[in-house]
């Protein structure tokens, strides 16, 4: 009796730590192949991949990703800073009046626009703005953006700004401090770590935004511009139709940028890793 | 009551907080607007038939919303399968920079952008599931009809679903293990105490968590409804409806995503397709909103 015992919680722990390898190993076999992979692409053609524009199905030359990387910086900028005050406001607002009925109501709503498919804000964005405008843009794909990545750029910064005590707060009111003041002098430089991380995992969000940008940036290759209002390639819409696509040089040219947003992305995250313990994304 | 002051701090943070509850309901009045067209005009048939055909102009959702079903329900075993055991070999078996390195890896799949496994699934994992797991179960178990099809190019439900499911394992994963590790320690040391081996007191724990973990599978279900990217590259695009796992399907999202952008050009296409996507979305908010309130409630009944 005692050994059958015995037998069954080794049994156990073998079965439970094998079928934990097998559920890691896609991801190692993922990075090492889209590293692989792509960085071939990227050496072969050197500075080009970074500064020339995608090849045409027949070319021989790999080209390169300029307006994707154009592209994805420039709607970047526009959207993560409004994605941060707007998330930062709202996070302030529920964490100093947790027990307000607009500040659960507000909890509640980013909980349901997290659970929102992304496609759904593309096509959103697409009725509200783009047919508007009669024509696909960087600003466009930017709202988009800021959409899908609010509720987490919300969600990210309450969690950090309640993980301060509340003795913070009480020592400022006693020396008479504002609200404002107390959250601007205390309660953020308190937890300045843990906003710089979470403003890294919104970049990181929208970085890797695809479905999204589908019907709203346009996926303008021919040329790089800096216009919010004209359109725009990302490269994660980039890498979506050439690897896609029947010809093998465009799923080439789509390796190498998948492996230029996976070295971005792990950047990111070994420099969020290095400032706080626990990631969650 | 607020003090005159404190109602000042709060009403200049108002506004732009309340941008959150303004995306909310323009986002669904734009869905539900743009979908009165085609749901007028095809009534309850656009949800029951199945067809895409709009130079006869005639619409019918069924494969596309059967096939994001599936694919979700395939997802989420996958996810299960995966996300249990990793759950305990994390919280369990695991300690020091071993437990680090492997958290490390679960929180670095987490935030992976799915357009990377999209690749991944599309040029590799679909090759192997076709060798290694379609092609046997055809020849050995055909007489089953779930595997009663010749897969012939690999891309396909199961495809699409197992993808999805290793795309969503960190997620589930990680809700999975929070609650898990918040159960009190006063529970495993009463475990102890009656003598239980390791493996009976994590099977008493787990069904401790059994409310949370069914939660977190329910919030991973509505992540992987609306999943796109992955799903485009994996299930094959095809507007298929059979019992077959091996043949190609859609899901509604893929349907949009490869369908949208020329559906301007015919009178109901793109009504039909904000039909669609309705349904999608209110299924992900209810269920989104009935796993985390659970998993709350479960956390404060467990938890002293």
């Amino acid at each position: 009796m005692y050994n059958w015992r015995k037998l069954i919680d080794k049994l156990f722990t073998y079965m439970v730590i094998a079928v934990s390898i097998v559920a890691i190993s896609p991801v190692i076999h993922l990075i090492i192949t889209v590293l692989l992979n792509g960085t071939m692409v990227i050496v072969k053609t050197g500075i080009n991949f970074f500064i020339s524009l995608p090849p045409t199905p027949f070319s021989k030359d790999f080209g390169g990703i300029a307006p994707a990387i154009v592209g994805s910086l420039l709607m970047t900028f526009i959207s993560l800073p409004i994605t941060i005050v707007l998330g930062l406001f709202a996070a302030i607002l529920t964490t100093e009046f947790p027990k307000n009925t607009i500040s659960i109501v507000i909890d509640t709503i980013a909980k349901s626009l997290a659970s929102i498919p992304t496609i759904a804000v593309s096509m959103i964005v697409y009725t509200i703005i783009v047919v508007p405008m009669r024509s696909f843009s960087a600003l466009a794909g930017s709202i988009a953006l800021t959409i899908v990545s609010l509720p987490y750029a919300y969600t990210y910064f309450s969690t950090t700004l309640r993980s301060v005590p509340f003795i913070y707060r009480e020592a400022a009111f006693s020396i008479a401090m504002s609200r404002w003041s107390t959250v601007l002098k205390i309660l953020i430089p308190v937890v300045r770590r843990g906003i710089v991380t979470a403003i890294l995992m919104t970049l990181v969000r929208i970085l890797g935004e695809t479905a999204a940008l589908l019907f709203t940036a346009g996926r303008f290759r021919n040329g790089v511009t800096i216009s919010p209002l004209a359109p725009a390639d990302a490269i994660p819409l980039l890498i979506f139709d050439f690897v896609l696509s029947p010809y093998e040089i465009w799923r080439q040219v789509a390796w190498g940028a998948s492996a230029l947003l996976l070295l971005s992305y792990m950047v990111i995250f070994f420099t969020v890793k290095f400032l706080v313990k626990e990631v969650k994304l | 009551m607020l003090s005159r002051k404190d109602k000042l701090f709060f009403m200049s943070l108002l506004p732009l907080s309340l941008s959150l509850l303004a995306i909310l309901i323009i986002s669904i009045a734009v869905i539900g607007i743009r979908s009165i067209d085609s749901i007028s005009f095809f009534g309850s048939k656009l949800y029951t038939m199945n067809v895409w055909d709009p130079e006869a102009e005639v619409y019918g959702l069924l494969a596309p919303i059967a096939g994001s079903i599936v694919t979700s329900v395939i997802a989420i075993l996958t996810a299960s399968f995966f996300s249990i055991p990793l759950t305990i070999t994390i919280a369990e078996y695991l300690k020091g920079s071993t437990k680090n390195i492997v958290s490390s890896i679960v929180e670095l799949m987490g935030g992976l952008p799915t357009i990377i496994y999209a690749v991944w699934a599309s040029q590799y994992l679909v090759p192997f599931l076709k060798q290694y797991v379609m092609d046997p179960l055809y020849s050995y178990l055909s007489f089953i009809p779930l595997f009663s099809c010749k897969p012939i190019t690999g891309f396909s439900v199961l495809a699409a679903g197992i993808s999805i499911g290793i795309s969503i394992t960190p997620y589930v994963t990680a809700l999975i293990l929070e609650a898990y590790q918040s159960i009190p320690s006063i529970y495993r040391e009463a475990c102890y105490g009656i003598g239980a081996t390791r493996y009976e007191s994590i099977k008493i724990l787990l069904s401790l968590a059994r409310p949370a973990i069914i939660a977190a599978l329910v919030l991973g279900f509505a992540r992987s409804l609306g999943e796109t990217t992955i799903a485009v590259a994996t299930i094959g695009n095809s507007m298929n409806l059979n019992l077959c796992l091996f043949s190609p399907s859609y899901t509604v999202s893929a349907l949009i995503a490869s369908q949208f952008a020329n559906a301007y050009l015919y009178p109901y296409a793109e009504s039909v397709l904000y039909a669609g996507m309705l349904i999608l979305v209110i299924i992900s908010i209810l269920l989104s909103l009935y796993g985390s309130t659970t998993i709350i409630r479960w956390r404060s009944r467990v938890i002293v």
